[in-house]
C-alpha cells in the first residue's frame, strides 16, 4: 500500500495493511442514464454549438459529460464532472489552430508539415500529462477530486523516447529490402514490432495508472508485461485471419469491375465506399479486441489503497455494441450517437467492480486545488488518444 | 426542507442531512453535522436533466441535492444561460426543432459559411504561396507521373504560340504558361497548377482535332487559374477536415471512420462547383475572342471517340470529377447559340 504524503504533509494511519482480509466486499458500478434524456441534452447542445460556430461546444461538452458522470454511480454516490467551459474553449481553439496548421501545411510544403508534426510530437508527452491532469482534477466522487501528478520525465520516456527503438527493426527492414530480401525484411520488421510495441504499451498503462491519486492514495499497478505480449500476439493473429476474407472480397470487387469494363477512376465514390465496406469489419474487430483486452488489463492490474479493480469486458459483447453503434450512427446520419454512447457506457460500467474490505470512507483529500489548463485534454481527444482511466 | 448529502471535502464520508432555507441563509443538519451559511456564499452547479445539484459551501465542503428535490427559487440568479438551455432540453418540441436546426445549419455551414470564409482567406494570401504550392506538386509528379513530352518540337511551339496569343487578350489572369508532358498513367488529361502552369498530356494533344478545341480545353484550365480554384479548394477541403475533426473528436473513437465519407463527398461537391465555374469562364473567354464555344463540345466529343470504352458511362476520363458530360455539352451548345445570335450567324 502506498501512503501519499507528497505536497500535503498529511500522514495517514494505515489501517488495512496488517489486517487479514476476512470480509472482502464487491462494490459495483451502476449506470442509470437513458438514451431519451441524453438525446435531448445532446441534440440541443449540438444545435447550439453549430449555430455559434463551435463557441458553445465547450459548454455543450461540459453538460453532456456532467450527465454521463452523474449517472455513473459507485457505492450509491454519483461521480461528478466539475470542469468549467472557458478553459475547455481555450484548449479547443489551440487544438483547432494546431490541427488546421498541420492540414494546410501539407498542401504547401512537405518540410512545413513535417515541422508541424515534429513540434506536435515533441509537445505530445507534455500535452498528455496536461490532459490527464485536467481530467483527473475535474473528476470527483463524494466531494473529492482525482489527481494526476505531473511527471514530465516519465511522459517523455514512455510516450516519445520509447518509440525510438522501433526505428531499429524499421532500418534493418529497409536495409534488407534494398539488399534484395524484402520478405526477410518485412518478417524482421514484424518480429521487431511484436517485441517492442507491447512493451511500450504496458509501460504506458503502468505509468498512467501509477500517477493517479484519489483521496491521498496512489493507484498501484502490478505490471505483467507478458499480458501485453499475449494481447498483441492474438491481435496479430486475428488480423491475419481477417485479411483472408477481406482480401477475397476486395479481389472479387476489383475482378467484377475489370469484367464489366468499369474504370475505377470514373466511380471514385462507389470505389471508396466499397473499399470502406470491406475494410470496416476488420477495423471494427481489431479495434474491439484491442480495446477490450487493454481496458481489462488496465483495471485488472490496478488497485487503490486496499481495493482492487476488476474489469470483465468480453470481446463479443464489445464487438456487438461497436457494430450496432456504428451501423446505427451511419443509418441515422449521426442521430444515434447519444444512444450509442449510452450503450457503451452502460456495458462498461456493468463490467467494472472494486473488491476490498473497507467501507470506502477512509479516503482523505490532500490540499491542492490549483486549476489545470485544458489544452492537453482537447488536443488528445482531437487526435483520438484513448488514455482515460 | 430538502434531503441532501453532505461531503466535508476532505474525506469520502457521505452524511445524509436535511437542508432548509430561512430567508437568505441555508442550514443543514443531520448525524452530527450541522451548519449554516448565507445563500450568497454558496455556489450551485448548473441544472442538467437527472444530474444532482452540487452546492459548494464556504470552506470546501459540499451538499448534494437530488435533481428533482431542488427548490426553484434557491439559486434563481445563477447560471442564467445554462438555465435557459436546461429549459430547452426538457421540451420534446425543441428536440425535434433542434434536429431541423442542425440539418439546416450544417447545410448553411458547408454550402455558404465555409466556402465563403475559405475564399476570403484565399484572396488575402500572397501569390508566393500559390507558387510554392504549384512547384511542390510539379516536383512531386515530374519524373514519376509526368515524363518528358514526345510531341514534335514544331507542334509544341505552335500550340504554345496559340496559347500565349489567347492568354494575352484575356484580362485579369495571373501569369500563366503551358507545359506538355507524356503521362501514360494519367491518359488524355489537362490540369492547372496553382503557380500558373497549365499542363497538357501528350495523349490529350493527340486526340484534339484542331487549335480551337485545344483552346477550349485551355480556356477551361485558365478559368481555374483566373479564379484561383486550386488555392480555394485546398483551403475549403482543409476546412472540412478541421471542422469534421472537431465534430468527430467529441463523438466516438469510431468517428474517424464514419467522418471520412462525408469529408470525401463534400470535397467532391466543391470541386464540381469549381468545374462548372471554369466551364462558364471558358465559354465567355472563347466567345470574347471570336471562337464559337461549340469548340468545347467538339473537344469533349473528340475525347469520347478517342476512348470509346468510356462513352457508355457518360463520363470521360478527362478529370473524373467534372460535372456530367451531357450536361456540360448542353451548356456549351447553349453558349454557342448565344454566340451565333450575337455574331449574326443562324
Amino acid at each position: 500500500m502506498h501512503d501519499e504524503t507528497m505536497g500535503s504533509g498529511i500522514f495517514l494511519p494505515e489501517i488495512n495493511e496488517t489486517v487479514v482480509r476476512r470480509s472482502e466486499r464487491v462494490h459495483g458500478f451502476e449506470f442509470h442514464g437513458n438514451a431519451r434524456d441524453y438525446f435531448r441534452i445532446w441534440i440541443v447542445n449540438v444545435a447550439l454549438s453549430i449555430v455559434t460556430l463551435g463557441i458553445y461546444s465547450a459548454w455543450a461538452s461540459v453538460r453532456t459529460r456532467r450527465y454521463m458522470y452523474a449517472n455513473t454511480s459507485f457505492e450509491g454516490s454519483p461521480f461528478e464532472y466539475r470542469a468549467r467551459p472557458i478553459p475547455i474553449l481555450r484548449g479547443r481553439l489551440i487544438a483547432a489552430a494546431l490541427f488546421a496548421t498541420y492540414v494546410i501545411a501539407g498542401h504547401f510544403s512537405r518540410t512545413m508539415q513535417l515541422a508541424t508534426m515534429g513540434v506536435v510530437g515533441i509537445f505530445m508527452p507534455w500535452m498528455i500529462v496536461k490532459g490527464l491532469m485536467f481530467r483527473a482534477r475535474y473528476s470527483s466522487w463524494r466531494g473529492l477530486h482525482f489527481r494526476f501528478i505531473a511527471d514530465y520525465a516519465g511522459a517523455y520516456q514512455w510516450y516519445l523516447l520509447s518509440y525510438v527503438p522501433m526505428g531499429v527493426p524499421l532500418a534493418l527492414a529497409g536495409f534488407l529490402s534494398v539488399g534484395g530480401h524484402p520478405i526477410a525484411g518485412a518478417l524482421l520488421f514484424l518480429i521487431g514490432m511484436a517485441c517492442i510495441y507491447p512493451w511500450i504499451k504496458g509501460h504506458q498503462q503502468q505509468w498512467t495508472a501509477e500517477h493517479h491519486y484519489f483521496g491521498g492514495k496512489a493507484f498501484r499497478f502490478k505490471s505483467e508485461l507478458s499480458a501485453y505480449y499475449r494481447i498483441y500476439g492474438a491481435a496479430v493473429g486475428i488480423a491475419l485471419l481477417c485479411m483472408i476474407p477481406t482480401g477475397m472480397l476486395l479481389g472479387m470487387i476489383v475482378g467484377a469491375m475489370v469484367k464489366g469494363h468499369v474504370d475505377p477512376k470514373q466511380h471514385p465514390v462507389s470505389v471508396i465506399l466499397s473499399t470502406y465496406l470491406c475494410i470496416a469489419p476488420m477495423y471494427l474487430i481489431m479495434w474491439s479486441y484491442i480495446h477490450t483486452r487493454m481496458t481489462n488489463a488496465l483495471y485488472n492490474q490496478a488497485s487503490l489503497a486496499g481495493y482492487r479493480f476488476q474489469s470483465s469486458l468480453e470481446f463479443w459483447s464489445m464487438f456487438r455494441i461497436y457494430l450496432t453503434n456504428a451501423l446505427a450512427i451511419v443509418f441515422t446520419l449521426g442521430l444515434a450517437v447519444p444512444w450509442a454512447k449510452i450503450q457503451m457506457v452502460r456495458y462498461r460500467a456493468s463490467c467494472l467492480r472494486v473488491v476490498g474490505e473497507g467501507t470506502l470512507d477512509e479516503f482523505v483529500q490532500s490540499s491542492s486545488s490549483a486549476d489545470v489548463s485544458a489544452t492537453g485534454t482537447e488536443i488528445d481527444s482531437l487526435l483520438g488518444f484513448d488514455i482515460g482511466l | 426542507m430538502v434531503p441532501g448529502i453532505y461531503h466535508d471535502g476532505r474525506t469520502t464520508r457521505a452524511t445524509p442531512v436535511v437542508i432548509s432555507r430561512l430567508d437568505d441563509r441555508l442550514s443543514w443538519c443531520g448525524n452530527g453535522i450541522d451548519g449554516t451559511a448565507p445563500l450568497s456564499d454558496i455556489a450551485s452547479s448548473a441544472p442538467v436533466i437527472g444530474v444532482p445539484f452540487t452546492l459548494a459551501l464556504p470552506g470546501g465542503a459540499q451538499l448534494q441535492v437530488a435533481h428533482d428535490d431542488m427548490p426553484d427559487d434557491w439559486f434563481a440568479r445563477h447560471h442564467r444561460i445554462e438555465r435557459a438551455v436546461d429549459r430547452l432540453e426538457r421540451m420534446r418540441s425543441i428536440a425535434i426543432t433542434s434536429v431541423v436546426v442542425v440539418v439546416l445549419a450544417l447545410i448553411g455551414l458547408f454550402e455558404y459559411v465555409l466556402p465563403w470564409t475559405a475564399d476570403r482567406v484565399a484572396s488575402h494570401l500572397p501569390h508566393r504561396l500559390e507558387m510554392v504550392m504549384g512547384q511542390q506538386s510539379l516536383a512531386l509528379l515530374r519524373g514519376r507521373v509526368l515524363l518528358p513530352t514526345t510531341l514534335p518540337a514544331g507542334k509544341r511551339d505552335h500550340l504554345r504560340e496559340v496559347f500565349d496569343q489567347f492568354v494575352r487578350a484575356l484580362p485579369g489572369l495571373p501569369p500563366v504558361h503551358v507545359a506538355f508532358y507524356n503521362a501514360p498513367a494519367v491518359g488524355a488529361n489537362a490540369f492547372a497548377l496553382p503557380d500558373g502552369t497549365v499542363v497538357f498530356t501528350d495523349a490529350l494533344v493527340n486526340v484534339l482535332p484542331d487549335d480551337r478545341s485545344f483552346l477550349a480545353v485551355a480556356a477551361h484550365e485558365l478559368g481555374h487559374q483566373a479564379h484561383h480554384h486550386m488555392m480555394r479548394e485546398v483551403l475549403r477541403s482543409s476546412g472540412i477536415v478541421v471542422v469534421f475533426g472537431m465534430l468527430a473528436g467529441d463523438v466516438t473513437s469510431l468517428g474517424g471512420v464514419t467522418a471520412a465519407i462525408p469529408v470525401f463527398l463534400l470535397d467532391n461537391h466543391y470541386s464540381r462547383a469549381f468545374e462548372a465555374d471554369a466551364d462558364d469562364f471558358a465559354f465567355k473567354a472563347l466567345a470574347q475572342q471570336g471562337i464559337d464555344p461549340i469548340a468545347f463540345a467538339d473537344a469533349m466529343h473528340a475525347l469520347e471517340q478517342a476512348h470509346p470504352e468510356l462513352s457508355g458511362s457518360h463520363q470521360l476520363r478527362y478529370l473524373s470529377n467534372h460535372p456530367l458530360d451531357d450536361e456540360r455539352i448542353a451548356k456549351a451548345q447553349a453558349a454557342s447559340q448565344d454566340f451565333r445570335r450575337k455574331h449574326g450567324m443562324h
